[in-house]
């Protein structure tokens, strides 16, 4: 058999493809070294056949390389770690929903709690303000207070005064009221004149009260005065001598001389 | 990481004899379809194919220094060598159990043609529907079960010498099939 005969005889296919048997591989192995065109036939049949395969590729399940490599113990190929980052981004994009999540609860939280708050504030502002009101109140009573208590306290120590003359002017026969009584205090040493009305009936708008102190049988004007709420000691005109004094009802401002028609009490000095 | 590189013949065996992983990659990524083609013809069953070639590139990663160019190319050698698993795979005994209980279900549900048709468009299967049958059923024997050549004069009760002859004649057809 020629170098020819031999190639064409199959037994460049047998061998390839495993077909042959031990005695033929070691003589087509012989022949290759001897016969460069046994070689060169071999190779073109090998590049034919893989180029076959590769036009008949089937696609292996996805999984196979990286548990080639796994059962190896080599390290996985850069294009396989792409896949594998993969999975790492979906845990990251749910994290960042949770964020956002409880950003959400926090904030609406947080506007609840300060409209709870601002609700609190203005209440409590309110309250402030009606405290205030009342303490302002509080105040204003308490100053009304002290002024009057000062105003007892003075004339509770002008009546303790030991040099205070009292006279008391109980009213008069033909007194236009009879239940009309009022009280002078009279300080012998500093001749200061306090009155003070125990009753006397509301007067006119255009009439006032007149004090008239009897200085040897003629009256020498001691002030006009209004009637006052409460307990008072009215101050008047100072009067150096007196025998007696007496009220009269006069024009507004006083008069010079007393209408003796409209004398309502009348008290002598004694001692 | 730059961009994959690309290998000759030369330079890919002798990454891989240096135990280069990028190489072994891309061996992976440009042969493991075709490897798996011819695996999936003999075995049939995907999961199995897939179990095979799992095997097979670890004995191609672990047996590179036993490749020998001389004999043949890099294609050449993993193509026999995922042959031989396959066909190991076939005797052995898990897989013929496992091919009783597909026949089982085969019956049962009346049959599982598909996976046959489909794997018969392809490759060699596909080299096969061109052969005369009494070709046709020496390859099937031969390269698909594994048989020697004495094993199946045996089987078919023909000549030795017969069955080279059938055998020779049909592989010849393969060189213009591939054309």
């Amino acid at each position: 058999m020629n170098v020819q005969d031999y190639i064409l005889s199959g037994i460049i296919e047998s061998y390839v493809l495993g077909l042959a048997s031990p005695e033929e591989s070691a003589e087509f192995e012989r022949m290759c070294a001897a016969h460069h065109e046994v070689l060169a036939a071999r190779e073109a049949f090998e590049i034919q056949l893989e180029q076959g395969f590769q036009l008949q590729k089937l696609e292996p399940p996805g999984e196979s390389k990286s548990r080639i490599f796994s059962e190896l113990g080599l390290e996985k190929s850069p294009a396989s770690k792409i896949p594998l980052a993969k999975p790492k981004l979906v845990p990251r994009i749910g994290f960042a929903k949770y964020i956002a999540a409880a950003s959400l609860i926090l904030l609406v939280g947080s506007v609840l709690l300060n409209f709870y708050l601002l609700n609190q504030y203005k209440k409590q502002i309110a309250k402030n303000d009606e405290l205030i009101a009342a303490q302002t109140q509080v105040a204003s009573n308490n100053q009304v207070m002290q002024t009057k208590l000062q105003s007892y306290e003075n004339a509770i120590s002008l009546m303790q005064n030991p040099l205070m003359s009292i006279v008391k002017m109980p009213s008069v026969p033909k007194s236009p009221d009879a239940s009309s009584m009022a009280t002078v205090y009279w300080d012998t040493h500093s001749k200061d004149v306090y009155l003070l009305v125990n009753q006397l009936p509301k007067p006119l708008p255009n009439k006032q009260y007149q004090l008239w102190a009897i200085v040897n049988g003629k009256p020498v004007d001691a002030g006009v005065f209004d009637l006052e709420e409460g307990f008072s000691l009215m101050k008047l005109k100072n009067i150096s001598n007196a025998q007696a004094f007496a009220i009269t009802l006069e024009k507004k401002g006083g008069s010079v001389n007393p209408d003796l028609s409209a004398m309502y009490v009348m008290g002598k000095v004694t001692g | 990481m730059g961009s994959t590189p690309t290998y000759n013949e030369q330079e890919l065996t002798s990454a891989l004899k240096a135990k280069d992983q990028q190489a072994f990659s891309y061996l992976y990524d440009h042969y493991s379809g075709s490897l798996y083609s011819i695996i999936l013809q003999i075995v049939k069953s995907p999961e199995v194919a897939s179990d095979v070639l799992q095997e097979v590139f670890v004995n191609i990663w672990r047996k590179i220094e036993s490749y020998d160019p001389i004999k043949g190319r890099l294609f050449t050698w993993m193509l026999n060598i995922s042959r031989n698993a396959s066909i190991d795979m076939l005797r052995s005994k898990n897989y013929q159990n496992s091919q009783k209980n597909q026949e089982i279900t085969d019956n049962v549900y009346g049959g599982n043609q598909a996976t046959q048709t489909n794997i018969d468009g392809i490759g060699l299967s596909k080299f096969l529907g061109k052969l005369r049958p009494e070709q046709r059923v020496l390859i099937e024997l031969a390269y698909f079960k594994g048989y020697t050549h004495d094993e199946i004069a045996q089987i078919e009760d023909i000549p030795l010498g017969t069955v080279k002859t059938r055998i020779r004649n049909a592989l010849l057809q393969l060189r213009e099939f591939l054309k």
